[in-house]
């Protein structure tokens, strides 16, 4: 979601569809909004109310200067983990799904 | 259901779970402009108010833990929710405990090992305030949950009935009850029957009701005096995924255990010893 919101700022309802075109399984609610909660009480993310054009209030999420911070580091953190896994799985003779019969995937 | 008794719902579930007023009505009015903004209703988009207040709670502590780095509270313990200084207690002039000492903060988890007899329930009870120390100190902070060996459950109510009843305690609302004891029972991978009595249920099972009743008014720290016997090895592993999902939530946790596996895991050890200690 860091990575999202620095690409460019969002709202909540505009951010899950993102998340879901980007390939993660449809977001529910439940789950997305107190994640960006968490995220604007650890002061990552700063938020404005706008009045949209349509009627309600918009609530928009930006990322702060420790939001990048933060998101540097975990990208980080994922690439070195990454890189691991990389150096062992991509050495494997294991043929995967695709190269095996022809088919993507699943 | 409207929108605005979902968000009245909400606010009022926060409230109960320990958040300001204040704070709780803005969240409520945030949630329903942010699912008025999404053009469903809010029961859609959220869930259910009572267990959504329940992630909102966590999210909010998760924040607030002092020197919580982004994404995770491990490592990061947070304020002391018990502190116990040369707690002893005699019993009939013996030695049921000899000067225990121990700190929980938020976010940490304590095991109590010992051999039978050395005062492991003894030390539970009188963390949870139920049982005197002869001498020594006791300093709890916050909402606790204990959860005994055994008992605390009635033969001849169902599950629901003692979500009810153990929410009235605690001033929930017996709908709101229901609905979070149904969610706390499917993370120990049960559903409760509506029909089945607490006598019908197996060991295990009953044991994990027992379990979600400590954990049902969402306390700071929880004290587990071996809360998974009779559990089968699936339940156990959930028992301990809940554990930490407690710590990293920023709850404290004090549990008793014999299994050295788990001891790696846990914060603090207090070892009672060998049973040297009559009982």
């Amino acid at each position: 979601m860091l990575g999202l919101l620095d690409a460019r700022r969002d709202y909540g309802y505009e951010l899950g569809q993102r998340l879901a075109e980007a390939g993660f399984d449809d977001v529910p609610g439940g789950t997305l909004y107190p994640a960006l909660l968490r995220l604007e009480r650890q002061a990552l993310v700063a938020v404005s109310w706008e009045t949209s054009v349509s009627g309600p209030r918009r609530k928009y999420y930006d990322l702060t200067d420790s939001g990048r911070q933060a998101l540097a580091e975990q990208v980080a953190d994922w690439q070195r983990f990454s890189r691991s896994i990389e150096a062992v799985a991509g050495r494997s003779t294991i043929p995967t799904d695709a190269t095996a019969d022809g088919r993507s995937g699943r | 259901m409207t929108p605005q008794s979902w968000g009245d719902d909400l606010a009022g579930a926060l409230c109960d779970l320990g958040l300001e007023p204040r704070e709780a009505r803005l969240i409520a009015e945030d949630s329903l402009a942010e699912a008025a903004d999404s053009g469903s209703s809010p029961r859609d988009l959220f869930g259910p108010a009572y267990p959504y207040a329940r992630k909102v709670i966590e999210a909010v502590r998760d924040a607030t833990l002092p020197g919580d780095g982004p994404g995770s509270s491990l490592g990061h313990p947070g304020g002391v929710l018990l502190h116990l200084e040369g707690v002893q207690k005699r019993y009939k002039r013996r030695d049921v405990l000899r000067r225990v000492d121990l700190t929980v903060r938020a976010g940490e988890v304590a095991a109590v090992v010992g051999a039978n007899g050395t005062g492991k329930s003894t030390l539970l009870r009188i963390c949870a305030g139920l049982t005197r120390a002869s001498s020594g100190q006791v300093f709890r902070a916050g909402r606790v949950g204990y959860v005994p060996q055994s008992g605390g459950v009635i033969g001849l109510l169902t599950a629901a009935e003692h979500f009810e009843l153990f929410g009235a305690a605690t001033r929930v609302a017996s709908r709101r009850a229901r609905s979070t004891g149904n969610l706390l029972a499917s993370r120990l991978s049960w559903r409760p029957n509506p029909h089945t009595r607490t006598e019908q249920l197996s060991g295990g099972t009953r044991q994990k009701l027992n379990l979600i009743l400590g954990d049902l008014h969402a306390p700071d720290l929880l004290l587990l005096d071996e809360p998974y016997q009779g559990f089968d090895q699936g339940s156990y592993l959930d028992f301990w995924q809940q554990v930490y999902r407690w710590r990293d939530a920023g709850k404290g946790v004090v549990v008793v255990t014999h299994l050295l596996q788990e001891l790696d895991r846990a914060d603090h050890v207090v070892d009672l010893g060998t049973g040297q200690v009559d009982r």
